[in-house]
């Protein structure tokens, strides 16, 4: 029991990154209303309340991206994770939602284990979830209606898999960027990163 | 764990107001940076900038430093509050130019409007003001906003209604009124479905449901689980997906969630036309707090004992059950002394009288001063009281000697340039 908790794998650390990710992503379509708020559910997760959706369809999309992440994870080739927000009517970028992921490539036969509780990498993820709770403090309003959609970066030699096409990157032009924290599971490092469209002030 | 040290701003999350346009990270660190160091002259000689130059401008276009003007008090200040001094300013603006027409569908001038309601105790009162003073009728911005103020009342009928009055007057933009309008009735639509389905459900007579924003857990040793109940109004904003958050919800809000608009019922008042002089009487201050209502109080009476029959012997209770009402100023010699002084004592000071009037009030007081003969200052008093803050001669005049100062060096400057060509 005790080698299971103090050591983390490369598995283990795919894992727990994709585990953040499908929880993150779920957080930002809540915080930011792309889906009404009675379509999710809460459930506690790192010692926090989070909102997971239940519609069916969002359900499936997201474990299937997941699901491809971790393979890719499990990999080391992936490279970012971005998540998109746009304009439903004018397909306007209006935010973006960056997650740089550092892989430790020396770290490839899944047996080694490193030295890190699973416990303070929770705790890095929750605080990285709370921070992306605490950003409707800057955030511009999402008028509008608006659709998202999820980006990855991997190494170029990558096979696209079904279902994903390659896409541009989806840059906001005069954006403003605030970068969050980050979290490391000592094996993949995950940098995150808000830009979103620049107030019209002085 | 934080990276570049710019966690500045989720420390003091709290204290930010959200803005619709969101706001710009770069002035928000150095807005809580200053913040930590105290009241540093940065921020109010930028401030002392922009009141000067508010008195300067000569352009063709006042509106715009104003503008700015507010626009970088709101980055400014992020917790908002008294020194930030915007709704003075809000207010300040929206009255210098009530009387210009050529702002009154000016975009920046309807969305400073809109600002200043979000300031005032009855929005809906200004909005209609605005409308019988023609001020952003062309403007969608306005009935958006007015629409808005009637769904967080749960008003959806008049929110429609809002709309159609917008389209009726044909405000720009077209589409974005189009957008918001369809917004509304799919939420309206997602709503009434949402209680048919559950009305079918159960037929009891609903509560308003019960959530919990989390399990409470026990602590030490006991084992005691207390239900978590919330209503009200932690249920209210768990409403529409893209309902704005901005506007705080009104004490006067129901907790009714939806108002079923009855077709079968006669049409109440629908919106208010254009009246000539609907202002003359201005509305009550409903600001006022802890008002009580004036009571009868000669039929109240202390119920007798009859029980064991002895009535007439019963002595005149001690005591009357009930608080006797007693004035005010009856009261204040009971009162223990004071040994503070009263004017250093400013925690929990009385609400000044004078405060209680509404920023729509005084709009109205001062348009009714204006039929009135004008009193006429025979010094620039417009200029000294125009800004937020009050300006002395000194200031204005220094103002205008380093402008002359600056331009007789650019003067000076162009003339040794024309030498130099020569």
């Amino acid at each position: 029991m005790t080698s299971t908790l103090k050591g983390i794998t490369l598995k283990g650390s795919a894992e727990l990154v994709a585990e953040f990710f499908s929880f993150g992503i779920n957080s930002i379509l809540y915080q930011r209303g792309i889906y009404p708020p009675e379509t999710f559910t809460r459930v506690t997760q790192y010692n926090m309340s989070l909102q997971l959706t239940t519609d069916a369809k969002l359900k499936t999309y997201l474990t299937s991206v997941v699901s491809q992440l971790k393979e890719w994870l499990f990999d080391c080739t992936v490279q970012k994770l971005v998540l998109v927000i746009t304009c439903l009517e004018t397909n306007e970028v209006l935010e973006r939602w960056q997650f740089d992921i550092e892989c430790d490539k020396s770290a490839p036969d899944g047996r080694a284990s490193r030295e890190k509780s699973v416990k303070t990498i929770q705790d890095e993820i929750r605080s990285v979830i709370r921070q992306i709770t605490a950003t409707v403090t800057f955030l511009p309003l999402l008028e509008t209606p608006c659709a998202f959609d999820l980006l990855v970066y991997t190494d170029k030699d990558l096979v696209v898999p079904e279902k994903w096409e390659e896409s541009g990157p989806q840059i906001i032009d005069q954006s403003e960027e605030v970068r969050l924290r980050s979290f490391t599971t000592s094996i993949h490092k995950v940098n995150s990163m808000v830009a979103y469209k620049r107030t019209d002030s002085v | 764990m934080a990276e570049g040290g710019d966690v500045e701003w989720e420390l003091c999350k709290e204290n930010i107001q959200p803005l619709r346009r969101g706001r710009a990270i770069s002035a928000l660190h150095q807005a809580l940076n200053q913040q930590q160091d105290g009241p540093i002259s940065a921020t109010s000689q930028q401030r002392q900038a922009f009141e000067s130059e508010l008195r300067m401008y000569d352009g063709d276009d006042p509106l715009d430093v104003w503008d700015r003007y507010i626009k970088w008090t709101e980055q400014t200040f992020p917790q908002g509050g008294k020194e930030s001094n915007l709704a003075t300013l809000l207010e300040r603006v929206v009255t210098r130019f009530t009387e210009e027409q050529k702002y009154h569908n000016d975009p920046r001038y309807v969305d400073l409007w809109i600002k200043f309601t979000k300031n005032c105790h009855d929005p809906l009162e200004v909005y209609s003001y605005m409308q019988t003073h023609k001020i952003g009728v062309t403007q969608a911005s306005l009935y958006i906003a007015w629409s808005e103020e009637y769904e967080n009342q749960g008003n959806y009928r008049q929110a429609d209604l809002v709309f159609q009055e917008g389209f009726k007057k044909c405000a720009e933009p077209h589409d974005k009124l189009l957008q918001f309008h369809k917004a509304l009735q799919a939420r309206v639509s997602r709503q009434v479905m949402m209680n048919e389905a559950d009305d079918s459900s159960d037929d009891e007579p609903k509560q308003p449901e019960r959530m919990s924003l989390a399990d409470l857990k026990h602590r030490g040793k006991k084992k005691a689980i207390a239900p978590v109940n919330r209503t009200g109004g932690a249920i209210r904003s768990v409403t529409g997906g893209l309902q704005s958050h901005g506007t705080s919800v009104l004490g006067s809000v129901s907790n009714s969630r939806l108002l079923i608009f009855d077709e079968n019922r006669a049409p109440s008042a629908s919106l208010p036309e254009p009246r000539p002089e609907p202002w003359l009487a201005p509305p009550t201050s409903k600001a006022k707090e802890n008002e009580q209502r004036p009571e009868k109080w000669c039929d109240v009476k202390v119920p007798q004992k009859t029980k064991f029959g002895h009535t007439a012997m019963a002595p005149p209770p001690p005591k009357p059950t009930f608080q006797p009402f007693v004035e005010e100023s009856d009261q204040l010699p009971a009162m223990t002394p004071c040994k503070i002084n009263p004017a250093v004592n400013t925690v929990l000071s009385a609400r000044k009288p004078s405060r209680e009037e509404t920023p729509l009030k005084r709009l109205q007081q001062k348009e009714a001063e204006a039929g009135k003969p004008q009193e006429q200052s025979m010094y620039c008093k417009e200029l000294l009281l125009s800004g937020a803050t009050e300006f002395c001669f000194e200031e204005l005049r220094a103002e205008r000697y380093f402008k002359k100062k600056a331009q007789e060096s650019q003067a000076g400057k162009e003339e040794k340039d024309r030498r130099t060509d020569c």
